[in-house]
């Protein structure tokens, strides 16, 4: 090991001839006052994240999400696209009315074909009433009962979820029975599930109940129609439309009339019915000119259904299957079963359903809902069969006017038909609600699902709208239950925002204000509905920035007390708000005074138990507030700078954009007035960044304000900056926390610090001081003290750039320079002294890696240290003066060890010969080291 | 082993008088059967019963009646020799002819009842040597009459009210509900292969309903000149109605008439086989309001 290389750089002022170099037309510090283009920015960010999107696992919940998103914008582009295709429109509604229909209620199952549950044959009644017998024949005789298939057991006390995995047993029986022949037993399971529609005992889980066993009784159609489709035609593949009655084999036939027959049979009404829809089909065996009037005799039939509720939903299993049978053709069986209910209607009021759903616990507005599905469904396909809507809307309201308790009908019809035409028919829709309004349950519904169709209308005629808001007003107003009044509201206040005036808009507001405040509930309750409200006024308002010059927008915002409902009222009303506002810059004090109120809202929440997820939301919201707003004058700018990191001390995000807005600030300001502006931007920085957590961060944040004060000849603050950054280093983390990942700093850390060393060499030294450049010496020093492994790459590459930049400084002209700043080569001229002390630095520097090249073999890193000696090699025949003798020595020894070491990849090695052959001194080296 | 079957042309196993009754005996065995001849008997009879409630009166003779036979062929289809092993399809015909008897002059209609029974049978026998049983086959075949031309409709109409109402023993009509039913049956004269139709309107009820039925019963009456027995049992109940049904609503009637349990209206010497419908309406306490309409059912298009 040699002892010590003094280290004197060449002085070379030719370089520039010597060496093939770029032309460059930018580089880090090059004094240009970009004007960003925050547009393009945006649209490139944009098209990056859809490129990374296949790359980004979707969090699961945010999956489901998009997927429930998607569904729930399914129904309505069905509806219009592809109006014939029924199944698909009657997936979608299945799947929404098992949501919605459900129950916490016990639920009882009748059937012999489920394990478990209590008897209740006849005969173990009977074995009870005869209760002197003795034990043991007891339970023989109830063995031999067990055996007894038929004998029906009682289920109760099911939960919902066990009531739905029964029905899904007892459509796996009737699979297995039918597989193994038993077919009598797959069509009496048939039966009992049907039966158990009969069962309104549990009411508000009777649309569900409809949709399972409805499901189980297609499974069981399906089954004896390919049955009979098979011993006709064999395995051929036959649809439905093409089967002739009269190609059908006779056994076929002979078979599908023993079904019919044993349908027929079948004592109780309703599972006839049910049965009968079920085996439809299976009449195109025998004769398919029978099949259309078969379906208006079981339209007829079921009016013998004294149970309003079963009578509905067994006239939509009708529908359903004529349409599956027939899809266009069938519509107008969905207007024959509604006028049949229409007809019936007044069945629903039953002075019996009334109690019954009394003694369930239910309200005439639940009980009444149970309806809406059926009701829904009837008129989507009478709609689809009748073109004339208009017409069949004023006929169906002119039915709502005569009837009574009329609300049910009113509010389908609402929602079923089309806007255009409920828009035109507006006005005497509401007249019809007016003129009920006392006794209607469903009133909320009905009013909401107008205001929804409302909202479609594309330009309403001004006073038509004000008129009908008015009345609307006055019904809504009149309204008992809070959360109903507040329903109606969010669709109306989309109209109101689409069609009134900012007036108008606000009069509703402060009239809401008023009713919430004397429907003496706490507003607390309604939180999310008031937030749905504030959504839809901020998603459709033609201009946003004007809601908050209404005086009723911020108190109803800050209606609700509680700090969570306040939080997640802020934090809606700032996405929203954001979401809608893309414009760079907000000027109004009255905007940005709420949009920092609701900041501040959003802030305030944080504490320590906050989930990070959430603080980053609110940082993000805070920083694009931070970001927008603007004050015409740059003092009160700053000042607003001032007081927004007063306010956000909490959130790390928010200071790095306060700093990176002031770092903006201060460039913007003109160079006049003394710099005072920059100063003072340079001194919030300085005092802004120590209050961050991540230390990764705060160095940046250091490099990047003391680049700025450079660049603004704030030479004392820029100067401050560097040596808080170069305290620092030692301090940054191996690792850091970012995403919920650990990532290394190690690749950032060492850009930070050739980021750093390269701005060094325009700072000009202090002159104060006594120390020659003085940073980068207590740069050096630092490094001294870092706890990096001497093995380790950033080690020793810092160490490189450092042996770099010494000897880059001690050259008459710098390489660049900024144009105000007057850098050290004006300073000092190369004085002697100056290079003196930087050669000193340099010797110490080449010291150190050489021991690092010690190291490294000792390591048996040779990868590494094959690297090491010729980068170092190169610094040396570069950079160093090779007259002297002590650097060609060291050069010759490194070249020595680089080829003793001789790694595989020897292609750095050769373009360095290669550069070396064309340099005429290279070539003199050359020489030289082959001789040694 | 050897196992015998006889199997019909026609899936339906439905046969007017004076076709032929076609189809094969099918012999499956895993070895070669020597037999002594294969024989197919066609039978067809009338069995009768005296009701037990009336066998007080005809102690004198025996619960059952001797069966009256309608039809009686026989026929060797195959000669006394070998059948190979395998399965043997042998193919046959028989001409179905009834011969008169006491029942008419020709063959009746398959009807199975409570007290009358009317059924046809096929039956194969192949006799074998000394030391093995015959093997013998059966096979249930049905008659129907050809079809006639429809009867004229006979519709009836009624209404039921609580002065319409014969009480029978019931509680007296100051205690009975209000109501007042209307009821239709488009032909009371009708077709074995339709439904029965009609409908039923509740105009107006006190109390509420539970339920409204429509029932079929079938009235079977034996003997002969020494007496006679006449029942009327179920054949099957079928609800039009389930609850408390709309008022001033027609609620259609409809049932399917079940085959087997029913023939054409039948009279004869020794029997008679007669059908009815009962409409009933059920009122939510149990009380029973029943309307009978007899029926003439018919074989016609």
């Amino acid at each position: 090991m040699p002892t010590s290389y003094p280290w004197t750089s060449a002085k070379k002022c030719r370089r520039k001839n010597n060496v093939a170099s770029l032309e460059v037309s930018t580089h880090p510090l090059k004094m240009d006052n970009m004007r960003i283009t925050p547009s393009l920015n945006k649209a490139l960010m944009e098209s990056l994240q859809n490129w990374s999107m296949p790359f980004e696992e979707l969090d699961p919940l945010l999956r489901f999400e998009k997927m429930n998103l998607a569904e729930e914008s399914l129904p309505l582009d069905i509806c219009e696209d592809e109006k014939e295709n029924y199944l698909k429109v009657w997936n979608c509604k299945k799947t929404s009315i098992l949501n919605k229909y459900t129950t916490g209620e016990k639920l009882t199952i009748i059937s012999s074909f489920l394990p478990g549950g209590e008897k209740i044959s006849t005969f173990s009644a009977l074995i009870r009433q005869v209760s002197n017998l003795n034990e043991k024949v007891k339970h023989r005789l109830e063995q031999l009962d067990d055996f007894d298939e038929a004998s029906v057991r009682k289920t109760m006390g099911l939960s919902q979820q066990e009531f739905v995995t029964k029905v899904h047993m007892l459509d796996e029986e009737i699979k297995k029975a039918w597989d193994s022949e038993q077919r009598v037993n797959a069509f009496k399971i048939a039966i009992q599930c049907s039966k158990l529609l009969s069962d309104i005992s549990v009411m508000q889980f009777y649309p569900s109940k409809f949709i399972l066993i409805s499901d189980v009784l297609d499974n069981f159609g399906s089954l004896v129609f390919d049955r009979l489709k098979n011993k006709s035609f064999g395995n051929k593949n036959i649809k439905f439309q093409y089967i002739d009655p009269n190609t059908v084999l006779e056994i076929a036939k002979e078979t599908c009339q023993n079904w019919l027959f044993k349908m027929a049979s079948i004592r109780e009404l309703l599972p006839r019915l049910y049965m009968e829809i079920a085996l439809l089909q299976c009449n195109v065996f025998i004769s398919r000119e029978e099949m259309k009037p078969t379906i208006n005799r079981l339209t007829k039939m079921i009016r013998g259904m004294g149970n309003p509720l079963v009578a509905i939903y067994i006239r939509v299993y009708l529908c359903n299957t004529s349409s599956k049978l027939f899809s266009k053709e069938s519509e107008p069986y969905y207007k024959d079963n509604l006028s049949e209910f229409i007809n019936e209607y007044q069945q629903i009021f039953h002075p019996t359903m009334l109690k019954k759903y009394g003694a369930q616990l239910l309200t005439a507005d639940q009980y009444l809902n149970l309806y809406v599905p059926a009701v829904d469904w009837l008129l989507f396909g009478t709609l689809n069969w009748n073109h004339d809507k208009l017409n069949l809307l004023e006929e169906l309201l002119k039915k709502c006017n005569e009837i009574e308790n009329s609300e049910l009908l009113l509010c389908c019809i609402i929602s079923a038909f089309d806007s255009s035409s409920v828009i035109q028919k507006s006005s005497a829709i509401l007249d019809i609600i007016r003129k009920n309004a006392d006794g209607m349950v469903m009133m909320h519904q009905a009013l909401s699902s107008l205001g929804e169709h409302l909202c479609h209308a594309e330009s309403y005629r001004q006073v038509s709208a004000e008129v009908l808001s008015q009345t609307w007003w006055k019904l809504a107003s009149g309204m008992k239950s809070t959360a109903n009044f507040l329903q109606v509201l969010e669709p109306w206040i989309q109209f109101a925002c689409l069609q009134l005036s900012s007036q108008h808009i606000n009069v509703i507001l402060r009239g809401t204000i008023r009713y919430l405040i004397k429907s003496g509930h706490p507003p607390d309750n309604y939180s999310a509905q008031i937030q749905n409200v504030i959504k839809r006024i901020l998603k459709h308002i033609p201009d946003v920035e004007e809601l908050f010059l209404m005086d009723a927008f911020m108190p109803l915002v800050e209606l609700v007390q509680t700090s969570a409902a306040r939080t997640s009222m802020a934090r809606t009303v700032l996405t929203v708000f954001f979401e809608r506002n893309k414009s760079e810059r907000i000027d109004d004090p009255i905007v940005i005074a709420s949009l920092m109120r609701l900041c501040r809202i959003v802030h305030d929440s944080i504490n320590a138990v906050s989930v990070e997820d959430e603080s980053k939301w609110s940082g993000e919201l805070i920083v694009r507030c931070i970001q927008v707003a603007r004050h015409e004058d740059l003092d009160t700018q700053l000042n607003f700078y001032v007081e927004c990191r007063a306010a956000f001390l909490k959130l790390d995000a928010v200071l790095v954009a306060l700093v990176h807005a002031v770092n903006t600030l201060s460039t913007r300001g003109a160079a006049s007035r003394g710099r005072w502006l920059q100063r003072a931007c340079a001194a919030y920085c300085y005092i802004t960044v120590p209050s961050l957590q991540c230390v990764l961060s705060r160095a940046t944040l250091y490099l990047l304000s003391g680049q700025v004060a450079l660049l603004n000849n704030c030479i004392g603050q820029a100067e401050a900056n560097f040596k808080a950054l170069v305290g620092v280093i030692p301090n940054i983390p191996q690792y850091v926390q970012e995403d919920g990942q650990k990532k290394p700093t190690h690749d950032r850390v060492a850009g930070l610090i050739s980021n750093f060393l390269s701005t060094l060499l325009v700072l000009p030294d202090n002159v104060d001081s006594n120390s020659k450049a003085y940073i980068l010496s207590g740069f050096i020093k630092t490094l001294e003290r870092v706890e990096w492994r001497k093995t380790d790459a950033l080690y020793y590459t810092t160490l490189l750039r450092v042996l770099d930049l010494l000897c880059e400084m001690t050259q008459e002209q710098y390489a660049y320079h900024i144009d105000s700043v007057i850098s050290n080569d004006e300073l000092y001229g190369a004085e002697e002294e100056f290079v003196k002390c930087l050669e000193n630095y340099a010797t110490n520097v080449c010291q150190e890696l050489l021991v690092v090249l010690k190291a490294l073999s000792d390591a048996k890193e040779t990868k590494k240290q094959y690297s090491l000696s010729l980068e170092l090699f190169w610094r040396i025949i570069k950079r160093g003066d090779l007259q002297q003798s002590s650097m060609s020595g060291l050069a010759s020894n490194l070249w020595m060890l680089s080829q003793k070491l001789q790694d595989s990849n020897a292609k750095y090695a050769k373009s360095i010969l290669a550069v070396l052959q064309a340099d005429p001194a290279g070539r003199q080296l050359l020489e030289k080291l082959k001789v040694q | 082993m050897t196992t015998l079957t006889i199997s019909l042309k026609r899936p339906s196993k439905v046969y007017h008088e004076g076709e032929v009754i076609a189809g094969v005996v099918v012999v499956k065995s895993n070895s070669d059967v020597r037999h002594e001849g294969l024989v197919l008997v066609m039978e067809g009879s009338v069995n009768l019963q005296i009701s037990s409630k009336n066998a007080g009166i005809f102690d004198a003779f025996s619960n059952s009646i001797k069966p009256i036979t309608l039809v009686n062929t026989s026929m060797e289809i195959v000669p006394a020799g070998k059948i190979p092993v395998g399965v043997t399809e042998i193919p046959f015909e028989m001409p179905l002819r009834g011969r008169p008897s006491s029942a008419g002059p020709g063959l009746l209609e398959t009807y199975h009842g409570v007290f009358v029974n009317v059924m046809y049978t096929i039956q194969c026998s192949m006799k074998r040597s000394f030391l093995n049983k015959p093997l013998n086959a059966v096979c249930q075949f049905f008659v129907q009459y050809k079809h006639q031309d429809p009867g004229p409709l006979k519709p009836v109409r009624c209404e039921i009210t609580p002065a319409s109402i014969r009480a029978s023993g019931a509680p007296s009509r100051a205690s009975m509900p209000n109501f007042q039913l209307y009821a239709e049956i488009d032909t009371t004269v009708c077709a074995l292969d339709k439904p029965i139709t009609g409908k039923i309107r509740v105009d107006d009820c006190s109390v509420q309903i539970k339920s409204i039925e429509l029932q079929l019963v079938r009235v079977e009456t034996c003997g002969s000149t020494e007496g006679y027995s006449r029942d009327a049992t179920e054949i099957q109940i079928i609800q039009v109605g389930e609850g408390d049904v709309c008022r001033s609503r027609d609620v259609p009637l409809y049932m399917v008439l079940p085959r087997l349990f029913t023939c054409p209206t039948t009279t004869t010497t020794n029997f008679k086989i007669e059908f009815e419908l009962n409409i009933s309406v059920i009122f939510e306490d149990d009380y029973l309001v029943t309307e009978n309409f007899p029926i003439l059912l018919l074989r016609c298009r």
